[in-house]
């Protein structure tokens, strides 16, 4: 736990120490809220098609919320071992005393908890400043859909790690396949609107499910057991096999005289 | 009160205790053989130079052992340990090329204190063994400074510290004295002479380094 921390720790001095884009992607993803939030003024309310949601700007705000969560979960894991590649901590980091699954954990902690944080701050503000109807919310079903959708992905952050430490620059594909994901899951519109023939595709992207689960949580206050149950199955099954990808990916970079090249 | 490494009580059974075996190590790289058969055993306490032109195969050596790179064919074995494993990596301090390896937004402190706690101390321990090794090899502005503003002998000499933290038993050097002014040298050859029962394995080039060493390995290009 104190490996974790130290990893924690430092990934937050070094976030810090970066003040102007620290602001500016607190800035960014307001903006992205009032995108919404005017598209919404604009149109017709859809209804029941919107899983829940009093508004369109609530089923995007959601969809929103929840895409900033997973691309910080998954996307940043591959974005910073691909840095370490590049400033040549990698190597050093492996030849210390860690075990794979320490190192994975280390290396997801903070991305995992900025996630989160990030996820409240925009929630407050949707809420706050731009009316997010939260009366009915189940903050604890709230909080519990958040945290397993993070742990759940974190994994394919994992997954996407491992290929940036075999093949460099891998860090592109996790971030096409979570942009893919986010459009499939039904994160800005629901999956209703898709072609029939993607439709049962996106009822088993895990996203989806997230997206669902905040929903439910949010709007309805019930009926967001079953997403994190579900979750939970995809953490239980996706995260043992991505700790043990990353340490195959490891061993083949040792083999390969490739950990310490970018 | 010295807070200076202590001599352990049993150092005289340390000293010559076998902390290194190599047994017909090779690494190629594609058709290139950069490491061929090398057979090799440290003590306690002994300093080994491997010496050799650019390119001769040394840090590669010295990857082998740390685990970062799998030998082609061979063995390692580190105080009884196989190399690469996790029990063996806990014995190594290891220093490779200095200039990429720490994180460059932080400061020396702040990057010897997350490997030392990656090395299993606890955050106070870490930053007391900090202090220890401030002392020892008088870091002083290079703890305070963030790193990307340190020079190449001040990011060399916060790599051998680095190396030093936790006292390990076998210590891989890479070029430690390069870059380092006359004072820094003499501190760092200091620092080896007080690890009385460490085993060193240094690489160099440096006809000055030899004199520091008990035998030299010969490495060809």
């Amino acid at each position: 736990m104190d490996v974790v921390r130290a990893f924690a720790g430092r990934d937050f001095a070094i976030a810090r120490s970066y003040r102007l884009p620290f602001i500016l992607d607190a800035f960014f993803g307001v903006l992205q809220l009032a995108v919404y939030f005017f598209i919404s003024r604009t149109l017709p309310e859809a209804g029941a098609k919107l899983g829940g949601a009093p508004s369109y700007f609530a089923f995007a705000a959601v969809g929103l919320i929840v895409a900033l969560v997973v691309q910080a979960a998954s996307e940043e894991l591959a974005y910073q071992i691909r840095n370490q590649q590049l400033s040549g901590t990698l190597e050093v980091i492996v030849a210390q005393p860690l075990g794979v699954a320490e190192f994975c954990a280390g290396a997801a902690a903070f991305p995992f908890v900025f996630a989160l944080g990030r996820a409240a701050v925009y929630l407050a503000i949707a809420a706050g400043w731009m009316k997010l109807d939260v009366a009915r919310t189940s903050w604890a079903g709230l909080v519990a859909t958040f945290v397993v959708s993070a742990v759940a992905l974190a994994a394919l952050g994992l997954l996407a790690a491992a290929l940036v430490i075999v093949v460099k620059r891998g860090e592109a594909l996790a971030s096409m396949a979570v942009f893919a994901m986010t459009l499939l899951g039904g994160s800005v519109f629901p999956i209703s609107s898709l072609p029939g023939w993607l439709q049962p595709l996106a009822k088993i992207v895990p996203l989806r499910f997230a997206y669902d689960g905040v929903r439910a949580a949010l709007f309805r206050g019930a009926g967001w057991g079953q997403d994190v149950l579900v979750l939970l199955g995809f953490s239980l099954v996706l995260l043992p096999l991505a700790v043990w990808v990353f340490g195959r990916a490891l061993r083949l970079a040792a083999r390969q005289g490739s950990l310490g090249q970018y | 009160m010295s807070v200076l490494p202590q001599q352990v009580n049993d150092a005289e059974a340390l000293r010559g205790e076998r902390i290194l075996v190599t047994r017909a190590l090779c690494r190629r790289f594609g058709e290139r053989d950069v490491v061929r058969g090398l057979d090799l055993t440290l003590r306690g306490g002994e300093r080994v130079a491997l010496h050799g032109p650019n390119g001769s195969g040394k840090t590669t050596i010295l990857r082998c052992i740390a685990g970062t790179l799998a030998p082609t064919s061979g063995a390692i074995v580190v105080c009884g340990e196989p190399g690469g494993s996790l029990a063996a990596r806990r014995l190594i301090g290891l220093s490779l090329s200095q200039e990429r390896s720490f994180f460059m937004r932080l400061s020396g402190r702040a990057n010897l204190v997350f490997f030392a706690r990656l090395r299993g101390l606890g955050k106070r321990e870490a930053a007391r063994e900090v202090e220890r090794l401030d002392e020892e090899l008088e870091l002083g502005e290079i703890l305070a400074e963030r790193t990307d503003r340190c020079s190449s002998g001040m990011l060399q000499q916060l790599a051998v510290a680095r190396a030093l933290l936790g006292e390990p038993r076998l210590l891989l050097l890479d070029e430690p004295t390069r870059s380092l002014d006359d004072a820094a040298i003499e501190r760092f050859w200091n620092a080896m002479e007080r690890r009385k029962t460490t085993a060193a394995l240094i690489a160099t080039h440096l006809q000055t380094d030899l004199v520091h060493c008990e035998r030299t390995v010969d490495l060809v290009g």
